[in-house]
């Protein structure tokens, strides 16, 4: 019987929320953005589709962590935006944190690129139950 | 609000309202920026959302922005980490315990004991004002008392001699060896004691306050959480009744 779609939506949700935050990190690096910009460019960048809220939350975390810093800045389109920019030990963290997920990536990738592997993890189940 | 046509900026309104209502133990300050914030967000979306009908723009603009919920998540628990200070540890720690015992679906018995719980910390929380608000009037009282002593101590005397005044015990022998003037000053001090004490405790309160409505949403939260759990259960198993009864038929 095959994995219920559910719990397959529920576990792909919870990968892109991980994933998010660093993207958002990302964006945030080398030019600041307020919220609307800062979805507009998460959403053309990758095929990530977001509900466009979710994206203040992750905010408020990394302003709250001193990863971001804020400020209200006058726009002529309509109500003042507030732009935020990563700070240096935002900067520092999001090096760190892209190292770790290009071990990670590396890692779920060795699944397909050593064939014999999983092979090999079920003969040696087989003889353990033999 | 805005530029908005009138249906689109009451449905806006309408959905930041209940933003703040998500919002309600953030601190004032904290909520009106996330407010600006949000209203910012969901005008610029709706100016570049094209369409004729503002009813469905707005709509459509909401719909992809998502949930107050969702979009406030994260705002509460950074609220109760900022105001507070080590005093809202320990409610952090009662918080848990409680999830700890109750979180997990333990019947009627636990709901009761839950609610006896917070009820008892009502209490407690009602009993902490009154003694506070009897701080304030003691001292609102012995400072009256003071300003009269030293202003018009004739009134004080003939109050004395009335019976209105009566200052027995160790306080009343210690006043005597003072004149007039001193013995209101000393009232006077007593009294700004007392005072300082009531507000102290009033602002002490603010914090306690903020802790038992936090628990209070946190047990709602849970209860609303488990009511849902219940819900989805039943429809799911009302999805698998109708495939339950195909698979016994073919087996008969």
């Amino acid at each position: 019987m095959g994995y219920s779609d559910e719990g397959k939506d529920r576990r792909i949700t919870q990968l892109r929320k991980g994933i998010l935050e660093l993207a958002v990190m990302g964006a945030l690096y080398d030019e600041r953005h307020y919220g609307y910009s800062l979805v507009r460019v998460l959403s053309e960048s990758g095929s990530i589709s977001l509900k466009e809220g979710t994206v203040y939350p992750i905010l408020a975390r990394l302003d709250r962590d001193g990863l971001v810093r804020s400020e209200w800045v006058e726009s002529d389109q309509g109500p003042p935006r507030k732009y935020y920019a990563l700070t240096s030990s935002g900067q520092q963290l999001f090096d760190s944190l892209s190292q770790e997920l290009d071990i990670l990536v590396s890692l779920v990738q060795q699944k397909w690129k050593v064939p014999g592997r999983s092979a090999d993890a079920g003969k040696k189940l087989a003889v353990r139950k033999g | 609000m805005n530029n908005y046509p009138e249906a689109a900026a009451k449905i806006a309104s309408d959905y930041l309202e209940r933003v703040k209502l998500q919002l309600r133990l953030v601190p004032a300050n904290e909520q009106d920026e996330f407010l600006r914030e949000i209203e910012s967000h969901l005008y610029e979306a709706y100016q570049r959302t094209p369409g004729d009908d503002d009813v469905v723009r707005i709509l459509t603009v909401l719909r992809n922005f998502g949930e107050p919920a969702e979009v406030v998540s994260d705002r509460l628990p950074g609220a109760m980490v900022r105001s507070g200070t080590q005093g809202n540890l320990p409610l952090y720690a009662i918080g848990g315990i409680l999830i700890a015992l109750f979180g997990l679906p333990l019947g009627s018995a636990g709901v009761g004991i839950l609610a006896g719980l917070l009820g008892a910390l009502a209490g407690i929380l009602v009993a902490y004002y009154a003694v506070a608000g009897s701080f304030l009037l003691v001292g609102a009282a012995t400072m009256l008392l003071g300003l009269t002593r030293i202003v018009f101590p004739q009134l004080y005397d003939r109050l004395v001699m009335l019976g209105y005044i009566q200052m027995n015990g160790p306080v009343g022998e210690f006043l005597d060896h003072f004149p007039a003037f001193y013995q209101g000053l000393f009232l006077v001090l007593l009294a700004s004691a007392f005072a300082a004490a009531g507000l102290g405790m009033l602002w002490l309160g603010k914090y306690m306050l903020r802790g038992l409505r936090f628990l209070f949403s946190l047990t709602f939260d849970w209860m609303r959480r488990f009511a849902q759990g219940i819900r989805r259960k039943l429809r799911r198993d009302n999805r698998e009744a109708p495939r339950m009864s195909r698979v016994s038929f073919v087996k008969q």
